[in-house]
């Protein structure tokens, strides 16, 4: 209680509107102005502080997200947009029609042609639902009567950067939080002993793309939200065990002392990241007993390393990434964001993207069947997907068997699965091209609305007030898609 | 009153409320400066209330004149203007009065000793004051004054609580509120704007001078909807310009009322054929079971947990989480690991903590937590359970026999627990129960096999 009061009464912590709201209250008649009016000086509606974080807008269904994100944009047009016309007029110019002044990438912005390359991979209907899925993805396959495959995806960013930072925080501009600590800030954690964002990386051999910590970051959030990246091997947090010679105890002394030392600080300059500072040396020292039990893998049975496939015991691997996510989720983790890096087929698509695909086809199935199995689908949304689509028509050379793909932002696809998402459909539709949507559009503003939508959370009542506007997920658009919802 | 008053007056008419009070203040102020005289004489004093009292007195005839040319826009009631209008001449009639009198040029002998001065000023504020409320009640409602007062506040018709939409008469429930909220300051019966109110049905059956403010069916014929959806900007728009417009839910609710329910004031909502869009806006005005808005999982209704019981929960190691603002519903989870055989006596005690909370759980996970049977019967209080974890504990099925008095669970997780298929029987009698967990169990696909054969609920759901 008698921080509090410091606190509220630290000059640096007093804006504009409180001073105001504050001088009303001093001088007399100003008081009785406000009392005729006693919205004088209130400067506009209540924020909506009054609804505490931490609890749903509505009922929700999902408790948890996973998001397996293949960086670098598979191509749909081998994955799940079947496009048989694309053979039937394989090397035909693309007709400016369909193209229609869109803008192209500066790799493909020379070329005088835009010759139509089908799909190396073959396709089939698979399941109940007959989802067209390729041969690339045959796990994939065999699960898609457990997840929506949306095909009518758009974004308006055509290079990965921006494309990625969109998808990750609403906004093409990075500096926004991201997707994981909007979450974390809306819903709060499950666990205390483990962060309520956390990010899992692995690298296929494709041609890849860099990922930043920006992308995890909570940006004009309290940082306690950041996104906590785990690393593949005997350390999964650096630097999080002892030292030789310092005992738990000693460590316990050294944090209290820090602490009460920031403490002083923290009533001297009222900044609130230095609460968060003290926060997350606490959470680091929880962290020191929970990681290394939960990400040890090697309690799992023979059943289960057969099911997410060998590799899955190989730490970095995205097969025992989607283990870790599993072992996360069951232990509180709100947001686990996996990157697979690798997907940027500029050239040897047929070979690189089966190369991609065999890395992750048989673990992101096995995702679904094991979380299934455990009760958990039903409140883990799974989302797999890239940044952007893949170009119809051939970057390079001509030649069905080694062609590459250029970035694509008017069609794409992606799956969900679980979490209040209708299993075993597939939505949306692109032209006989696979270049523009002809139906039911989902831009990712509305794919982040329907995020929040199933855990509980209004897009467009989930708010941060900074700089003097207010902020959302997002922004100013965004559209449930209450088609895929169940 | 058929309305062929030249616009013009009307528009001066308008100004009476501006105009109504400069007499008042003048007079008041002339009162006043009475009782200040008897204090102390001053002469100055007297000529300034001699001023005021002209003034007062001019102002009055004034503000009278454009009182009466208001009033032939014929849109109060009638009986009230009219008691408003004769106190007002009167208030005109005695200021001159009591101006004279104070200015000497009536000088009626009679009144010698009886303070004639004080006593028509006094009789002048009382005036003032009667014709002043009357000019109120007209403006704003005979309510208007005393609908905040802390004494005498007339009760209003308190309808009966429902729990149950189709309960719900239309009008009463749902449109009569709206009406109330949006339209009635300017409708009422006593301020009659164009001729209409929506006091009661029979005032919304009378219509307005327009006619009808409503025809049964036709929603493009009914002035009361269909002004309300014109454009903003458009002179017949309703509420006009400065009021609070009707929200789109207020505006389908009364269109379905004229559309669907015929405009009948007495029809129930479980008699009609009621679109979802109506029923979910009828359920959130009405606080009904819908809370849950766009997602559509029907919730209990419960009290709020005192701050108190919910401390001593999270002191006892749960996660509480509250799943819907201000429902009173909640998540509780007991971490995995928090019972083991070190501490496995201490469950009892925790689940016992609960109780208070029972009917407010609809979520609950006490996932590899060393439960057994008989903390199940403890379970098989909590009536309102949706989602039940209790994988990875030593349960059998005698401890599934406790909870199936809950209805309402959906979702039932028992993988690796001790349940045989014998539990099957017991799962057929949660009557809302549509999955069960039972991967790692004695149950075999066979068994799941053929009791899906059999039944159509709940589904089974075994490992890969």
């Amino acid at each position: 209680m008698e921080e509090d009061k410091t606190n509220s009464e630290n000059p640096l912590k007093v804006n504009r509107r409180h001073f105001f709201s504050q001088l009303s209250v001093g001088i007399g008649s100003l008081a009785l102005g406000s009392l005729l009016i006693p919205d004088l000086f209130k400067g506009g509606p209540a924020p909506l502080a009054s609804q505490p974080l931490g609890i749903p807008h509505f009922a929700p269904k999902a408790k948890r997200v996973i998001y397996l994100f293949q960086s670098g944009a598979p191509s749909q047009l081998e994955s799940f947009d079947y496009k048989p016309t694309l053979a039937k007029r394989m090397g035909e110019d693309l007709p400016e029609s369909i193209r229609n002044g869109q803008r192209l990438t500066g790799m493909t912005a020379g070329q005088d042609k835009f010759p139509l390359m089908p799909s190396a991979a073959k396709f089939a209907q698979h399941g109940k639902s007959g989802a067209w899925v390729s041969e690339f993805f045959p796990h994939i396959a065999k699960i898609s009567d457990e997840i929506c495959i949306v095909r009518s995806m758009h974004t308006e960013a055509i290079n990965h950067d921006p494309a990625i930072t969109f998808f990750q925080t609403g906004s093409q501009q990075s500096g926004r939080p991201s997707m994981g600590s909007w979450m974390s800030y809306g819903l709060g954690s499950e666990n205390q002993n483990l962060p309520s964002f956390v990010v899992l990386t692995s690298r296929g051999k494709g041609n890849s793309q860099g990922l930043y910590s920006k992308l995890w970051s909570s940006g004009f959030l309290d940082s306690k939200h950041q996104g906590v990246l785990l690393r593949s091997g005997k350390d999964p947090v650096l630097y999080l065990n002892d030292p030789d010679g310092i005992s738990r105890s000693d460590k316990r002394h050294l944090l209290d002392h820090v602490s009460s030392l920031n403490k002083i600080h923290h009533v001297e300059t009222g900044d609130d990241e230095i609460e968060s500072r003290i926060a997350q040396y606490e959470m680091a020292y929880r962290m020191q007993m929970s990681v290394p039990d939960v990400m040890d893998i090697k309690k799992e049975p023979e059943s289960i390393i057969k099911l997410y496939g060998e590799d899955s015991q190989v730490p970095g691997t995205y097969a025992a990434n989607c283990l870790q996510a599993r072992r996360l989720a069951e232990n509180g983790v709100r947001f686990i964001q996996l990157y697979h890096q690798g997907w940027d087929q500029h050239g040897n698509l047929p070979n690189e993207m089966a190369g991609q695909a065999k890395d992750v086809d048989q673990a992101s199935a096995a995702l679904i069947l094991d979380l299934k199995q455990r009760g958990m689908l039903e409140d883990t949304l799974v989302i797999w997907g890239g940044e952007f689509g893949r170009t119809n028509y051939c970057q390079g050379n001509f030649d069905p068997k080694n062609y590459g793909r250029d970035h694509h932002p008017r069609a794409f696809s992606i799956w969900m699965a679980g979490g209040g998402i209708k299993p075993g459909i597939t939505y949306g539709e692109t032209d006989e091209f696979g270049y523009n949507i002809v139906k039911n559009p989902v831009h990712i503003n509305d794919f982040h609305a329907t995020i929040m939508n199933n855990l509980g959370l209004d897009h467009e009542q989930l708010i941060y007030k900074y700089q003097g506007r207010r902020f959302r997920l997002t922004d100013v658009a965004g559209n449930v898609v209450n088609d895929i919802l169940t | 009153m058929e309305n062929n008053v030249p616009d013009f007056i009307l528009f001066l008419g308008r100004f009476h409320p501006l105009v109504v009070h400069l007499p008042i203040g003048f007079l008041i102020f002339a009162f006043l400066l009475e009782l200040y005289g008897r204090w102390k004489r001053d002469n100055s004093v007297s000529m300034a209330i001699e001023f005021a009292l002209l003034g007062g007195a001019i102002s009055a005839v004034v503000a009278s004149a454009l009182g009466y040319m208001l009033s032939l826009s014929g849109d109060y009631d009638e009986s009230m203007l009219d008691t408003h209008f004769w106190f007002g001449i009167a208030t005109t009639i005695v200021t001159f009065f009591a101006w004279s009198i104070r200015s000497g040029r009536l000088n009626i002998t009679k009144l010698k000793g009886m303070k004639p001065n004080m006593a028509s000023l006094t009789l002048v504020v009382v005036l003032v004051g009667i014709t002043g409320h009357y000019g109120g009640n007209l403006t704003h409602g005979s309510d208007y004054l005393v609908k905040y007062a802390p004494f005498g506040r007339e009760e209003k018709v308190v309808l009966p609580p429902i729990d149950k939409l189709e309960d719900a008469a239309v009008y009463d429930y749902l449109v009569n509120p709206i009406l109330d909220a949006k339209c009635a300051s300017c409708h009422n019966s006593s301020k009659k704007k164009g001729g209409l109110s929506f006091q009661d049905s029979i005032d919304i059956k009378k219509g307005g001078k327009n006619g009808e403010a409503f025809i049964a069916g036709n929603v493009a014929k009914s002035e009361m909807i269909r002004r309300t959806m014109l454009d903003p900007h458009h002179e017949d728009y309703m509420p006009p310009e400065g009021k609070t417009p009707l929200t789109d839910e207020e505006k389908s609710i009364l269109t379905f009322w004229i559309e669907k329910a015929n405009a009948d004031f007495r029809v129930k909502m479980g008699e009609l054929e009621t679109p979802e869009e109506i029923t979910s806006i009828a359920s959130n005005m009405l606080g009904l079971e819908d809370v849950t808005g766009k997602s559509g999982i029907p919730l209990p209704k419960a009290v709020q947990v005192n701050e108190e019981i919910l401390k001593d929960i999270v002191g006892a190691g749960f996660k509480v989480r509250e799943l819907i603002f201000e429902s009173g519903l909640y998540e509780v989870v007991l971490p995995p690991h928090f019972i083991s055989s070190k501490n496995s006596d201490e469950l009892d005690g925790k689940l016992e903590k609960l109780l208070p909370m029972k009917d407010n759980i609809i979520w609950l996970s006490l996932k590899d937590n060393g439960v057994q049977d008989r903390h199940l019967k403890t379970i098989g209080q909590f009536v309102n359970l949706q989602k039940v974890e209790l994988e990875k504990n030593p349960i059998t099925d005698l401890g599934i026999a406790e909870i199936t008095g809950i209805q309402s669970i959906t979702g039932l997780n028992l993988y690796e627990t001790k349940i045989t298929a014998s539990s099957f029987d017991n799962f057929i009698k949660m009557k809302g129960l549509e999955r069960v967990y039972a991967w790692g169990t004695a149950i075999t696909e066979d068994e799941v096999a053929s009791f899906a054969k059999k039944e159509n609920r709940p589904a089974i759901i075994m490992g890969m």
